[in-house]
């Protein structure tokens, strides 16, 4: 009888829920408010990962005068030994890296905008898609981040603790920190000025154009906070599963982000959040499962891919507006104007009250 | 310097992409779905090629009839159960977008799934198969041998090409799908039936797909991910097209293959460039295409041609 561990699962599905929601709530930034349909997510995603394990270790192997290629099995063994040694160096490089997967990330997307601009979602999508695709064929061969077998020993923020359980915990509540921090900062976006330019970009670009609103600018900057917020999401990837490759970052990470963020609710960040806590149940427990009653005739991970696109596709039919449907726009004028609202139709109802007693008597015959 | 099976290999691929990409033209100007769940379909006709010549082998000239109509019916099924219904809803084209995205998706797994069971119950190898079509006509010129596969792929291409001009420009239904693609609410008003004009376009798109999947199978292996591995050259050749015209996603379509097959052969011989890299080329020729002549209104683009060079210039 195998004991299931409750405290290691709930502590691996937070960990890959906060990756997920930075994930579906950034692009829900892209899609639900600006419309742009990112189908390369996942690229940015691994840019973030490779962003910090290259980072991270150089950083480490250079201040300890080691001249080993990252790849190499010399650099992994050392990084073993390297990352309980200094616990300020270890923080300090995490966050370091988390800021660099941002800028870099981001920075990416707003030069894949440029050629971009002046094409419709359509063409957006694929050349979007086909430049993830690219990206890990191109690491897939290149040769200073491992190739194939890609980086290993990547050091752990909290590597100097010696209790595995405290290391996990600590490292899961800073990322649900940083996922909430995004979530705030993602709240506050979509209620601003550029949150506002950004859903009338959705609704009619043209229109938005005709208002004097520089459509491609705004899609850029939309682009660099959604693309740096997945490089965020990668950065910690990499530090919780401590070794990345490229197979890895393949497209159907993508459609997991987007089947995330269609089940909670496009253009919604709540609902972007609540749709990657239940696929990434699901997915832990798909995990689970496979582990409990190996060689089934059809492989849990088929049908749990099969899942997601009926996920995609039934949403979209019966329930377009996804679990928690958009809301209106908290801006100032709108905190006054609604009691003032509410007290209007409260005083309208008063009125008429005589008015539809009257009619219902009639209507009741005497 | 590239030899002369390359110059072979192009015209053999590029009939091979011609067949997909054309569908995929067709299906986004008549129906303004883009339609990822077209990858699905060169994999579908694939492995129809492959379990109709399981036990014995079969003739291309039967094969054929059976795979347009398999991929064409896979189509109108689709269709019928996702993107009808989302027209009825009006859904703007981003929503059928990601609901194909969803179709492509559910439907690859299925495949995996399915192909997965079948390995397991018959003992056969379902993940890397070749279906075992008798295609007569080999030639041997000086050495070189010109397999009937080839043949078939220019034919069937050829084919699909006169059949398309004389069917857009001389029947009715031909340009009762033409009527749709301009203007459909103007089409609607003359009698056209939205619906039908739909299943018939799907129709076509999906079995001249399906066909490309089974002539790529000939050319290589049936796998599950035969499809995913094209994907980008097959939307570069629609780009090319603008989405918008038939013959110039054959150019597309050719010029890709050239690229992938006569440049790609230069390039490894003078600057050693790795034959993996190939995807790259399609890339770059969309991205090239994206900027210097981007298909502008297709999609829901906006018309900012000169916008960005203006501003540049200005400073």
């Amino acid at each position: 009888m195998i004991t299931f561990d409750v405290i290691g699962f709930l502590l691996s599905w937070f960990t890959f829920f906060s990756i997920y929601a930075i994930l579906s709530m950034s692009l829900n930034l892209e899609v639900g408010y600006a419309g742009m349909a990112n189908f390369g997510k996942v690229a940015f995603y691994g840019i973030g990962a490779y962003v910090s394990a290259y980072v991270s270790m150089s950083i480490f192997l250079s201040l300890a005068g080691l001249n080993y290629p990252l790849y190499s099995l010399e650099a992994t063994m050392a990084m073993v030994k390297l990352a309980s040694q200094n616990p300020m160096l270890n923080v300090s490089v995490f966050i370091l890296t988390l800021i660099l997967a941002f800028l870099i990330a981001g920075a990416i997307g707003y030069v894949i905008m440029y050629p971009t601009l002046r094409v419709g979602p359509a063409f957006f999508g694929i050349t979007v898609l086909s430049f993830g695709e690219l990206l890990r064929i191109f690491l897939r061969h290149y040769e200073p981040t491992g190739a194939t077998y890609g980086l290993t020993g990547i050091p752990h923020p909290f590597a100097w603790i010696e209790d595995v359980f405290v290391k996990n915990l600590l490292f899961t509540s800073v990322t649900l920190i940083i996922l909430i921090l995004l979530f705030l900062y993602a709240q506050r976006l979509v209620n601003s000025p550029l949150g506002r330019t950004m859903l009338a970009i959705r609704e009619d670009e043209i229109a938005a154009l005709c208002m004097g609103k520089d459509v491609p600018k705004v899609k850029g900057k939309v682009l660099f906070i959604g693309s740096g917020m997945a490089g965020i999401a990668g950065c910690i990837l990499a530090y919780y599963i401590g070794s990345i490759n490229p197979n890895i970052f393949v497209p159907t990470v993508t459609f997991d982000v987007w089947a995330m963020m269609i089940l909670g609710g496009i253009g919604n960040n709540k609902g972007a959040i609540v749709g990657a806590g239940i696929i990434t149940l699901v997915d832990r427990a798909t995990a689970a499962i496979n582990f409990v009653f190996p060689g089934l005739i059809i492989d849990p991970n088929f049908i749990r891919w099969m899942i997601i696109g009926l996920i995609i596709i039934l949403v979209l039919l019966f329930k377009p507006a996804g679990l928690i449907p958009q809301t209106y726009t908290w801006t100032p004028a709108w905190k006054i104007v609604k009691p003032l609202e509410e007290k209007a139709k409260r005083r309208r109802e008063k009125l008429l009250s005589p008015f539809k007693k009257i009619s219902k008597w009639f209507l009741m015959g005497g | 310097m590239p030899t002369i099976t390359e110059f072979i290999n192009t015209f053999w691929v590029g009939s091979i992409y011609f067949l997909s990409a054309v569908g995929l033209t067709i299906s986004y100007r008549v129906t303004r779905v883009l339609n990822f769940a077209h990858i699905n379909l060169m994999t579908i006709g694939a492995y129809t090629a492959v379990l109709l010549s399981l036990s014995s082998p079969v003739h291309v000239a039967f094969a054929i009839p059976v795979v347009f109509l398999v991929g064409g019916i896979f189509m109108m099924a689709v269709h019928f159960a996702v993107y009808s219904r989302l027209m009825e809803l009006k859904a703007t084209p981003l929503v059928l977008m990601i609901s194909s995205m969803g179709v492509w998706i559910f439907v690859k797994f299925f495949l995996y799934g399915l192909l997965g069971y079948l390995q397991k119950a018959w003992k056969v190898e379902m993940y890397l198969a070749k279906p075992r079509l008798i295609v007569g006509g080999e030639i041997k010129v000086e050495g070189l041998t010109l397999s009937g596969d080839l043949f078939t792929a220019l034919a069937l291409a050829t084919l699909a090409a006169i059949f398309l001009y004389v069917f857009f420009s001389r029947t009715k239904t031909g340009k009762a799908l033409r009527a749709v693609a301009d203007n459909p609410d103007l089409a609607e008003i003359s009698g056209i039936s939205h619906s039908r004009v739909m299943y018939i376009t799907w129709f076509i798109a999906g079995g001249l797909a399906s066909l490309s999947g089974m002539m790529w199978a000939l050319f290589a292996h049936a796998t599950p991910e035969l499809g995913d591995t094209l994907i980008l050259q097959l939307f570069a050749a629609s780009v090319i097209g603008g989405l918008y015209s038939v013959p110039l996603t054959t150019v597309g379509a050719y010029t890709i293959a050239a690229a992938e097959n006569i440049v790609i052969a230069t390039l490894h011989e003078t600057i050693g460039l790795e034959v993996s890299y190939r995807p790259f080329f399609a890339f770059f020729i969309l991205l090239v295409v994206i900027l210097v002549r981007p298909p502008l209104g297709a999609g829901g683009g906006l018309p900012y041609r000169f916008k960005v060079l203006r501003r540049l210039m200005r400073r």
